[in-house]
């Protein structure tokens, strides 16, 4: 016998080279039946949480279209009536509303947050480390909380009452921290070779920020307050508590004012069918404007990217 | 000293400049604009506490207390509270269960080709804004679970001791807000531990699989303790975004004040509440929904906190391999 064949364990124990093979093969099958198994939970996985959320896009799309029509964006809504249970109007005063509340709190935020995130990209002080983490904890706060804060600042404390401004109030404080965070990061981003040939070339230190810096994360930064838009434009209890709400189309800053999500929101609960199937239409209009402009962001930083790289 | 070059410090370079006259105008428009957002976000939590003050009076009865009578009072909070505990873990269970395997079947089993793409997909389900997933429970989901789920659910064992009975004329519930929640922030939570598991170096993968591993023992013994600490911070940030959702919550869970531990009956949660209440709300009332909104605001606070330091430890663990 092939001394190979046989593997002494111990004195008494001894096992031949085909016993360890099938022990082997056994085990073999064993962990790769387990690890198929697996394989195909995950993949199950994956099925499970793609299949509502494509039935909720599907469901969007299909009830949403067939409310869109030109009427839908153009004139004001109406109540329907046990009368005449089909009229609804269209929501021109959500959209009016949207847009300015949308304006206004980019207004506010942008400005603002661009440049405490320039702060916070290029300072490594005390107070902006301290900044840092309140930033990122304002831009997980729940949004109940900005209008609560819109509420209590601006329509009881400042006395302006339920209007456009508070709405956007309490938006732009929702955007502020992701504008703030995305610019800082893109900041960062930018390599300190640049700033160093800047000052080998005698610039200033705002000039290499204004000049070098700023337009070398520009990218970063555009895309950071397009995402920060496309979050504000479909948040609802800022605005559920600060706006008001209205069956005009009006966009003083001074004036309450109706948004989408407001409309979504409150005929959502309608009792006539015809007002629940139109918020399919104005869901469909949010969702739409969401991802086109978080899509078109994403997509022009790869781009810009890609050719800089 | 100009806080524009700070990223050099260390440099020789700056030593010279740091001298100079350089606080000039974009010098002082930095400092101020982050001032602002200071100032604003002590604003924000002053703001909420001051107008919360009147309600501390009866911290005891807000905390512990069962029942909300409106205009006159007592407004006792345990019910959203455990609204909120109950809808928000189950929403999470559900989420991390359900989004591990997704993430992983994603990074290992997806083709390179598809990845970016469901990756971005991910990503654009993440920004809907809750107010859809709301109506879509309500409209869609709330009338099928009373038409085929109920029922299948009763024909369950212990089914009457979990669930309870079915609010028969309304679809909202609990379970319903909690299946709403999970399906939220199920995108959340993959796009973090998407990016967390694909950021497990690729050598310590190739290595295991060089050494006879399966893909599972892969998994299993390398990846997922690689990823441990970055998946943890992802479970805290979804539950953090769980507790404070609002409107999706307000439209599906029924919006009962009542401490209610039987799945199919109507209850609330701390943002719903505030939602919903605040319309109506005059005076005590105003500031006792101030109140909650700071214990919601604490409970958020503290799991950022959390999910934030864990997600940066695991960088710093994987920086070092």
């Amino acid at each position: 016998m092939n001394p190979m064949d046989e593997l002494t364990l111990t004195p008494s124990l001894t096992v031949t080279h085909d016993t360890i093979q099938l022990i082997a093969k056994s085990h073999r099958a064993r962990r790769v039946l387990i690890s198929r198994v697996v394989t195909a939970l995950c993949l199950a996985a994956l099925v499970i949480s793609a299949v509502p959320l494509v039935l909720l896009l599907v469901q969007l799309v299909t009830r949403g279209a067939s409310q869109l029509n030109t009427a839908f964006f153009t004139t004001l809504p109406q109540s329907p009536t046990i009368m005449s249970p089909n009229l609804t109007g269209g929501v021109s005063n959500a959209i009016i509303g949207t847009i300015a509340l949308t304006v206004y709190a980019s207004l506010m935020a942008i400005p603002v947050g661009v440049f405490a995130g320039v702060y916070l990209g290029e300072s490594t002080s005390k107070f902006a480390s301290v900044l840092r983490i309140v930033a990122q904890t304002m831009a997980g706060a729940p949004s109940i909380l900005m209008g609560l804060f819109g509420f209590s600042f601006v329509v009881k404390f400042l006395h302006v009452g339920f209007s456009a401004i508070a709405g956007s109030f309490a938006l732009a404080v929702l955007m502020l921290p992701v504008i703030a965070i995305s610019t800082e990061l893109s900041i960062r981003g930018v390599p300190n070779t640049l700033r160093e040939a800047g000052l080998a070339l005698g610039a200033k230190p705002h000039t290499i920020s204004t000049k070098i810096v700023i337009p070398s994360a520009l990218t970063g930064i555009v895309t950071g307050c397009m995402l920060a838009v496309a979050r504000a434009v479909g948040e609802t209890a800022p605005v559920l508590l600060t706006i008001g709400g209205g069956y005009i189309n009006q966009w003083r800053p001074l004036n309450p004012v109706s948004a989408l999500p407001l409309s979504i929101y409150i005929n959502a609960k309608s009792e006539y069918p015809s007002e629940r199937a139109q918020v399919w239409g104005i869901a469909l209009v949010l969702v739409l404007f969401v991802f086109v402009v978080s899509l078109s962001a994403r997509v022009w930083a790869a781009r810009k990217q890609k050719r800089n790289s | 000293m100009t806080v524009l070059l700070d990223n050099l410090k260390d440099d020789d370079l700056t030593e010279n400049i740091s001298a100079g006259p350089s606080r000039g105008w974009y010098h002082w428009l930095i400092v101020i604009a982050s001032s602002l957002f200071a100032v604003v976000s002590i604003g924000f939590v002053g703001s909420i506490l001051a107008y919360s003050f009147p309600a501390w009076g009866h911290a005891a009865t807000l905390i512990t207390g069962r029942g909300w009578q409106s205009p006159t009072g007592p407004y006792g909070g345990l019910a959203m509270i455990t609204g909120t505990l109950e809808t928000s873990l189950l929403a999470l269970t559900f989420a991390v269960l359900v989004g591990l395997g997704t993430s992983i079947a994603i990074v290992f089993l997806v083709p390179r080709r598809l990845r970016t793409i469901v990756a971005t997909a991910v990503e654009l389900l993440a920004a809907v804004p809750s107010i859809i997933y709301g109506l879509w429970g309500f409209l869609v989901l709330a009338p099928w679970m009373l038409k085929s789920f109920d029922p299948f659910l009763a024909k369950l064992p212990f089914s009457s001791a979990i669930f309870g009975p079915s609010s028969q004329q309304f679809g909202p519930s609990l379970l319903l807000a909690s299946v709403v929640l999970g399906v939220m922030i199920l995108p959340t939570f993959v796009a973090i531990s998407r990016e967390v598991i694909s950021a497990v170096p690729n050598d310590l993968v190739e290595a295991s699989y060089s050494l006879g591993a399966t893909r599972w023992q892969v998994i299993k013994d390398v990846v997922l303790p690689a990823a441990k600490i970055g998946l943890l911070g992802a479970t805290f940030l979804s539950l953090a975004r769980a507790t404070g959702e609002t409107v999706a919550v307000a439209l599906v869970a029924g919006g009962v004040a009542d401490v209610q531990f039987h799945l199919l009956q109507p209850g609330t949660s701390i943002a719903a509440w505030i939602a919903t209440q605040f319309g109506e709300a005059q005076g005590n009332e105003i500031s006792a929904l101030m109140a909650l909104g700071v214990l919601l605001m604490l409970i958020n606070f503290s799991l950022s906190l959390i999910s934030r330091s864990l997600v940066n430890r695991q960088r710093k663990a994987l920086a070092r391999v």
